[in-house]
């Protein structure tokens, strides 16, 4: 590879960058568009885009992703989601407060183990059908479930795309990931729970009458499937088991996932339109097409030099090193999508951590990677794609968040969540270790 | 046969009325939808009966149909609420706006053409661009069973 493939690929990239980062057309277009791009000159040809490992599209998470889209086309469903939302409001005896408390731990558990788009698609209804009962704006809530959406995704493997990309890339185990990011999850949703008060302080005076209106909603009537519903909860059941237990049983998650996915649809007896229906194929293209163009960028030394520059600019300090990984994803996915900043940092994290001998913990650079690229997805409307589907459903229920307002709450929330994750890193992987 | 021999006079109701007017209308007397007009009494929009229903479907059970369920009987019999305050030009969809009138002399192929196209169950009928009437899609099948 010359110097002028690798100026080549750099510039399709920033320009394909660019293009998903401003939202200017449909990015799984540009993506799609930009991987073409790639084999023209050729920068990469196909076998280096189907079967490398270093330089190709990373399978993985393809299925990963699949697999775990069909399992939640599936369970939707049986409405369990929808009796979950519902009693957990009912719990709280009509009071908003902890009705958003509720509701927020509800978004985070549910999307520590789902996508965290689906998460919120399931979650905003209830929210809406709730606070028309109390008769309050719903704005506050859906702001409160898009953080917590964000920050549920950061527990686990399968909790976010970007944690799928992540932790695949590093060969990271599903009880690794949990037992290393979940307590920081933990802290940060905590935080929350405790800002909420503070970021909408006028959003949990109800009018008392209004209580008994959603005491009378009946979650009972959520679930419309019995059947489906033990078969789902023994069939999640058997994947998280297999999650916890690929690394011994020699199955990497996605398999688990397509596996867990393919009984399901022939258990459920659903038809196509049901199982396939919270596929995003577009997502799916849409990260082919940028495995490709990152791919692209391996394969010419990109990656490499910007590695070594990353390495060169930082110094070889562990700590310095996982703190400015971790402070410059907070920052640029906070403003860009975050998928795509994790496909660009995960190789030249993984330079590093090669490269860097003095790490007590081998993979500190990548939880450092994840919080930040996780986490700070809940600065502004464009750093998640949860955070656009809220805004999207509050447009379309008739109560818009702008983006200055959603950037108001999201930035506490995200100067709070790098707080935390600072000192977590710290203390767990340097001053204790 | 052609349209100006199956149109029928039909209710019709303008853009700035109220929607539960419109509602009322629709229920009463059994209509598969109802005509707008414009001021100047010239057709404007068509309203079918399905979109008013999918009116007074709050937006969440749109989204999650498994919610209606949830609601209580009390709630589920006030959703007609949901009207009150709003005006027929709030309801009317979009591709059912300037719908274009068939002419008198259009055939019966043509007019069904139009109202396959359109999806619309009435299609206003004009000449010299004066409204005559509507043609409603029962009329118009009733029409073809006849020839």
């Amino acid at each position: 590879m010359t110097l002028f493939h690798a100026i080549y690929a750099s510039t399709v990239f920033v320009v394909a960058f660019v293009l998903i980062a401003t939202d200017r057309l449909n990015k799984t277009l540009v993506a799609l568009g930009g991987a073409t791009a790639m084999f023209l000159l050729p920068v990469i040809n196909s076998h280096e885009v189907f079967y490398s490992e270093e330089t190709g599209v990373d399978w993985d998470v393809i299925f990963l992703l699949l697999g775990m889209m069909i399992i939640v086309s599936v369970v939707r469903q049986t409405g369990v989601f929808e009796y979950v939302a519902i009693w957990s409001a009912k719990r709280a005896k009509g009071s908003p407060l902890r009705i958003m408390i509720l509701l927020l731990l509800v978004t985070a558990i549910g999307s520590a183990f789902l996508d965290n788009v689906t998460t919120v698609l399931l979650i905003a209804p209830v929210t809406l059908l709730v606070c028309e009962r109390l008769g309050i704006s719903p704005v506050p809530f859906l702001l409160a479930e898009a953080f917590a959406a964000n920050i549920g995704g950061a527990a686990t493997l399968v909790g976010d795309p970007t944690s799928m990309i992540i932790g695949t890339a590093a060969d990271l185990s599903f009880v690794s990931f949990l037992s290393n990011m979940a307590p920081a999850v933990i802290l940060v949703l905590c935080a929350l729970v405790a800002l909420v008060p503070r970021l909408f302080p006028e959003a949990f005076i109800v009018d008392s009458e209004r209580i008994a209106d959603v005491m009378a909603l009946d979650e009972r009537e959520a679930i419309r499937n019995h059947r489906l519903l033990i078969q789902c909860g023994l069939v999640l059941v058997g994947v998280f088991a297999g999650f916890v237990a690929h690394k011994q049983i020699h199955m990497e998650p996605s398999l688990v996932a397509m596996t867990g996915a393919g009984i399901l649809i022939v258990i459920s007896r659903l038809g196509r339109e049901f199982y396939l229906s919270s596929v995003e194929w577009e997502t799916l293209l849409f990260f082919a097409g940028l495995f490709v163009m990152v791919g692209a960028l391996v394969r010419t030394g990109v990656m490499d030099e910007l590695a070594h520059a990353a390495s060169h600019a930082i110094g070889t300090n562990a700590l310095v090193t996982t703190m400015v990984i971790l402070g410059v994803s907070f920052l640029i996915s906070g403003v860009v999508d975050n998928v795509p900043y994790a496909a660009t940092m995960t190789p030249i994290v993984g330079q590093l951590t090669s490269s860097m001998h003095q790490l007590h913990n081998h993979d500190v650079l990548w939880w450092g990677l994840i919080l930040g690229t996780v986490l700070g997805g809940n600065l502004t409307a464009l750093g998640a794609s949860a955070n656009v589907v809220i805004i999207g459903i509050a447009k379309r229920a008739g109560n818009p968040i702008s983006f200055w307002e959603f950037t108001r709450k999201g930035a506490v929330v995200t100067a709070t969540s790098l707080a935390i994750s600072v000192g977590y890193l710290w203390v767990r992987y340097f001053l204790l270790a | 046969m052609h349209a100006a021999d199956i149109v029928e006079e039909f209710p019709v109701i303008t853009i700035d009325a109220e929607s539960l007017d419109a509602v009322r209308m629709i229920a009463e007397q059994s209509l598969p939808g109802i005509l707008v007009v414009d001021a100047s009494g010239g057709p404007f929009a068509v309203l079918p009966a399905s979109q008013v229903v999918r009116f007074i479907v709050p937006r969440y059970v749109q989204d999650d149909p498994v919610l209606a369920g949830v609601l209580s009987e009390s709630v589920a019999d006030h959703i007609a609420e949901r009207l009150s305050g709003k005006m027929v030009g709030a309801m009317l969809p979009e591709h059912l706006v300037d719908v274009p009138p068939a002419e008198f002399d259009d055939t019966i192929l043509e007019v069904a053409a139009k109202m396959a196209r359109l999806r619309t169950p009435l299609i206003p009928v004009v000449k010299h661009g004066r409204l005559l009437g509507v043609i409603t899609a029962s009329r118009l099948l009733a029409a073809v069973l006849k020839s």
